[in-house]
C-alpha cells in the first residue's frame, strides 16, 4: 500500500476509528507496567484472593447452570415435539430482555426473608413469621443462579443453531452402530457441537465476570466491585486500572477461546446432501418433563421478574410516569438512538471501505474494532475517562478545562465501542447479500465511491441498517457500569436510575425504569427469532432477491 | 431350505392415512447375498430400508432378521439392537472425529482391538493413510469408503446402503462399486442397496427388486433383469 492510499478517505476514517477504539483498552493494559501504590499492596494482600475466589465460583456455577438449561432446552426443542414447543422455542430467548441486575433486584424482592415468595409460603401454610422457606440468595450462589437464568440464551441460541444443522443421517448411523437415543445425545450430538457450545459459554462467562449491578446488589466482591471501590472509595484511579487490566486479561482469554471455538465449529461433513432432524413426538411423562424443562427457565428468567416488577409498579407507585421517569427515559432513548445511528453509519462506512478498496489491512482493523463488545463496561469507562482527560489537556488546556470529560460525548464513545460489533455483524451480512457484480456494473458506469454507497448500497441495506440500530439501542439501554461512571452530572439513564433506586432499597421506584428496559430488550428477540428461522437448512430467503440480479 | 438372513412379509407403511407408501412388500434375502432395491424417486425404497433398520415402524406386516422377529404388530426391536450397518448417500461421517475414530465408534472391546479392527478395514478400503485426518480433509469418494468401513466394522448381520454412490462422479462410482462388491463377496457380507441407478444395481448385486409406487413390479437375478427388464416396470435413469 502506497502513502497515497493512506490519504484516501475510505482508509483514513477506519484507521482513525481503530485508534479511537483501541487506545482506551491499551491504556488499561499498560497500567500493569506502572507503579503499584499502597492501595494496590493492600488489595493484593487482603482482598484480591476473595475477588478471584468469587469469580471462579461464579464461573463454575454459571457454566453448570447455563449448560444444563441452554443445551438441554435446545436439544429438546430441536429433537422432539411436545406440548407448548412452538411457543417455548422462541420464548426461551425472552430472558435476553432481562439484564442480570434487574433479575437480581426482583429476586431480592421475591426471595428475601420477608420477600413476596416467603410471605406467600407462610400465608399459605399458616407458618410463623420466623419461618423461611427460600434460602438467602444474596451471595455468590444466588449470583450464579441469576447469571444462569439471564445468560443461558447465549448457549441456547448457539446450541439450537448447531443442533438444527446436525444431520439426521449422522444420528441414525450412530444408532445402527449400537447406541440408544440418550447415548447418541451425549456421545455424538453434544461432542459434535462442542465448539459451538464452548463459544456460547465463553460469551456467557464474559458477561458474568464483567457484571457489576447484580454482584454489587448481592454484596459479592468480584473484580468489578473491586475496581469500583478502588476508584470511588479509595479515589485511586491507577489501582482501579490495574485491577481492570487483570480482569481484561481473563476476558481476553475467554474471547480468544470463543473465536477459536467458533472457527472450529464451522467444520462440516463435506457432503452436499443434508437431511434435517425430524422431530419425534413425546407422550405422557416425557411430554410433561420436556414442557416443564423448557418452561422453567422462561418462568424464572422472564415471567417471575416481570410479575414482581408489575406488582411493585401497580401496588406501590401507580404514578410511575412522573416527570423524573419521563426525563430519564428521554435521556436514555436519545443516547441510545444517537449511539445506534453512529454505530450503524460507521459499520456501513467501514464495510463499504473494505469492499470498495479490497484492503487487507482494513479487514484486520475491522476485526479488532469488533472486540469492543467483550470489554466490560466498567473497564471501557476507565479507558474512555483517561482518553477524555488526555484530549481535554491536549486541546482545551488554554481555554477551559474538562470540556469532554464528564460530558455526554464520553458516554456515547463508550457505547459505540461496546456496541459496534452488534451493528457491524448485521451490516456485514447485509453487504454480503449484495452481489459484487452490482459494484462492477456501477464502476463500469464511472460511478464514484460515495455515489455507489449512497445511491445503490444504502437503499439495499435499509433492513440491515434498521436491524443493527435495534440491536444497539437495546444493548445501550441495558448498559449500567459505563453509564453510571461516564454520565454527566445530574444526568440519569433508565439503567442508572434503576441502580440508584435498588441501591437505596426503593424497589418499587425501580420498577418503572426496569419495565421500560425489559420492554425495549424484547425488540432484538424478535430479530433473533427471525434469524433462527432463517438459519434452518433449506430456508428460502426472500430478502435475498437482489442476489439473483 | 435356503438360509435367509432377512424375511419381510406383507409389509405395508403409510405416513398419513391418505397415502400408502408401501403396499405389501415380500422379500427374502439369503445370507451373504447382495440385493439391490431399484426404483424411481418417491417409490418407497428408502422407506423400506428405514423399516428394516428400525428407524420407522411399519403400519402392517413383519420383519425377521436372523430368524428373530424384529418388528411386527406386537414386537419392535430398536435400531441399535438389530445388528445392522447403515451407509447413506451423504456419508454422515461424524465431523468432530478423526477417520480412525469414526470407524472405531461402533466397536466394543479394548483400545488395541478396536484400533486393529478399524485400521484393517481402512486398509481394505484403501483409506488407511487418512486414519488421523478429519472427514472434511478427504475427498467425497474417500469419505464414502470410510462410511462403508465404519458400517462394516461391528460385523453387522446386514449392511444397508441408501444410494451409496449417488453423489459420486461416474469414474469414481464405477471404481468404488467394483471394489465394494469384491469386499462384500470376500467377507460374505449380506448387503441391501437402495438405488435409483439401474447400472449400480446390476453391477453390484446378485438379485434385484424393482419397486414402483409402493409395490414390487419385478424381482429376480441381476443378470436376468439386466437382459429382460419388464416393460414399464422402471424407466432407466
Amino acid at each position: 500500500m502506497s502513502y497515497k492510499d493512506f490519504l484516501n478517505p475510505w482508509i483514513i476514517l477506519p484507521t482513525f476509528l481503530f485508534a479511537l477504539f483501541v487506545v482506551p483498552v491499551i491504556w488499561i493494559i499498560f497500567s500493569l507496567f506502572g507503579n503499584y501504590s499502597d492501595n494496590w499492596v493492600h488489595i493484593y494482600n487482603y482482598t484480591l484472593s476473595g475477588y478471584i475466589y468469587n469469580t471462579v465460583l461464579i464461573i463454575i456455577g454459571t457454566s453448570i447452570g447455563t449448560l444444563i438449561i441452554g443445551v438441554g432446552s435446545a436439544w429438546l426443542v430441536t429433537t422432539y415435539n411436545f406440548t407448548g414447543k412452538k411457543f417455548l422455542e422462541w420464548a426461551l430467548l425472552l430472558p435476553f430482555a432481562v439484564p442480570p441486575y434487574i433479575l437480581a433486584y426482583t429476586f431480592t424482592g421475591l426471595f428475601d426473608s420477608y420477600g413476596t415468595a416467603n410471605n406467600l409460603v407462610r400465608d399459605l401454610f399458616s407458618l410463623p413469621n420466623e419461618f423461611i422457606f427460600f434460602p438467602k440468595l444474596r451471595n455468590v450462589y444466588g449470583a450464579s443462579i441469576v447469571f444462569s437464568f439471564t445468560l443461558y440464551p447465549y448457549v441456547y441460541l448457539v446450541s439450537r443453531m448447531a443442533f438444527i444443522n446436525q444431520s439426521r443421517s449422522m444420528l441414525e448411523v450412530g444408532r445402527t452402530l449400537g447406541y440408544n437415543k440418550f447415548q447418541i445425545f451425549y456421545k455424538l450430538s453434544i461432542p459434535a457441537i462442542r465448539p459451538a457450545i464452548i463459544a456460547g459459554l465463553m460469551l456467557v462467562l464474559m458477561e458474568a465476570i464483567s457484571d457489576f449491578g447484580a454482584v454489587e446488589h448481592f454484596a459479592v466482591n468480584t473484580f468489578t466491585t473491586g475496581i469500583f471501590s478502588a476508584w470511588f472509595g479509595l479515589y485511586d484511579f491507577h489501582t482501579a486500572k490495574q485491577l481492570a487490566a487483570l480482569l481484561l486479561i481473563v476476558v481476553i482469554s475467554f474471547l480468544i477461546l470463543e473465536k477459536y471455538s467458533r472457527r472450529k465449529s464451522r467444520y462440516s461433513s463435506g457432503s452436499n446432501v443434508f437431511s434435517p432432524i425430524a422431530a419425534e413426538k413425546l407422550n405422557g411423562f416425557q411430554n410433561i418433563f420436556a414442557s416443564l424443562f423448557c418452561f422453567i427457565p422462561v418462568f424464572v428468567g422472564f415471567v417471575l421478574p416481570n410479575i414482581q416488577l408489575g406488582y411493585w409498579a401497580l401496588n406501590y407507585k401507580l404514578d410511575f410516569f412522573n416527570e423524573k421517569f419521563i426525563s430519564t427515559a428521554w435521556n436514555t432513548f436519545y443516547l441510545a438512538i444517537t449511539a445506534a445511528l453512529i454505530c450503524a453509519m460507521l459499520a456501513v462506512i467501514i464495510n463499504f471501505s473494505i469492499r470498495y478498496k479490497k484492503n487487507k489491512v482494513l479487514n484486520v482493523m475491522s476485526s479488532f474494532l469488533t472486540v469492543g463488545y467483550a470489554v466490560p463496561g466498567l473497564i471501557l469507562a476507565l479507558g474512555v475517562s483517561q482518553l477524555l482527560v488526555f484530549m481535554d489537556n491536549l486541546i482545551f488546556r488554554d481555554y477551559l478545562n474538562f470540556i469532554l470529560t464528564g460530558s455526554i460525548y464520553g458516554l456515547i464513545l463508550a457505547f459505540i465501542i461496546k456496541s459496534f460489533a452488534l451493528a457491524n455483524s448485521t451490516i456485514e451480512s447485509g453487504f454480503l447479500r449484495i452481489n459484487h457484480k452490482i459494484d462492477d456494473v456501477a464502476r463500469s458506469l464511472n460511478t464514484p465511491g460515495w455515489k455507489l454507497l449512497f445511491r445503490i448500497h444504502l437503499p439495499l441495506l435499509t433492513t440491515s441498517f434498521l436491524t443493527s440500530m435495534i440491536l444497539v439501542v437495546s444493548e445501550v439501554i441495558k448498559e449500567l457500569p459505563a453509564s453510571l461512571i461516564l454520565r454527566p452530572f445530574n444526568f440519569d439513564t433508565l439503567a442508572v436510575s434503576t441502580y440508584i433506586y435498588a441501591a437505596e432499597e426503593r424497589m418499587f421506584d425501580a420498577a418503572a425504569p426496569s419495565i421500560a428496559i425489559v420492554a425495549v430488550g424484547l425488540l432484538p428477540i424478535f430479530v433473533l427469532s427471525r434469524l433462527i428461522v432463517k438459519s434452518r437448512p433449506g430456508y428460502r430467503n426472500n430478502d435475498n432477491h437482489y442476489q439473483s440480479y | 431350505m435356503q438360509d435367509n438372513i432377512l424375511e419381510i412379509k406383507n409389509l405395508k407403511h403409510s405416513y398419513d392415512a391418505s397415502k400408502e407408501v408401501l403396499k405389501g412388500i415380500n422379500l427374502d434375502v439369503a445370507r451373504g447375498e447382495v440385493i439391490s432395491i431399484l426404483g424411481p424417486s418417491g417409490c418407497g425404497k428408502t422407506t423400506l430400508l428405514r423399516l428394516i433398520a428400525g428407524l420407522e415402524k411399519q403400519t402392517f406386516g413383519s420383519i425377521n432378521i436372523n430368524n428373530n422377529v424384529v418388528s411386527d404388530n406386537k414386537n419392535f426391536i430398536s435400531t441399535e439392537k438389530r445388528d445392522i450397518g447403515l451407509v447413506v448417500q451423504e456419508r454422515a461421517l461424524f465431523p468432530h472425529l478423526s477417520i480412525i475414530k469414526n470407524v472405531e465408534f461402533g466397536l466394543k472391546g479394548s483400545k488395541n482391538d478396536k484400533y486393529k479392527t478399524a485400521i484393517d478395514l481402512l486398509k481394505l478400503f484403501k483409506v488407511d493413510k487418512y486414519a488421523e485426518n478429519y472427514p472434511h480433509e478427504i475427498s467425497s469418494g474417500e469419505q464414502q469408503r470410510v462410511a462403508m468401513a465404519r458400517a462394516m466394522a461391528p460385523n453387522p448381520k446386514i449392511l444397508l446402503m441408501d444410494e451409496p454412490f449417488g453423489a459420486l462422479d461416474h469414474a469414481l462410482k464405477s471404481e468404488l462399486r467394483d471394489e465394494a462388491k469384491k469386499i462384500f463377496k470376500d467377507n460374505g457380507t449380506t448387503a441391501i442397496i437402495v438405488s435409483h441407478d439401474f447400472e449400480d444395481a446390476i453391477a453390484m448385486s446378485d438379485h434385484v427388486l424393482i419397486i414402483d409406487e409402493g409395490s414390487v413390479t419385478q424381482k429376480g437375478p441381476a443378470k436376468d433383469i439386466a437382459v429382460i427388464p419388464r416393460k414399464n416396470s422402471f424407466k432407466i435413469a
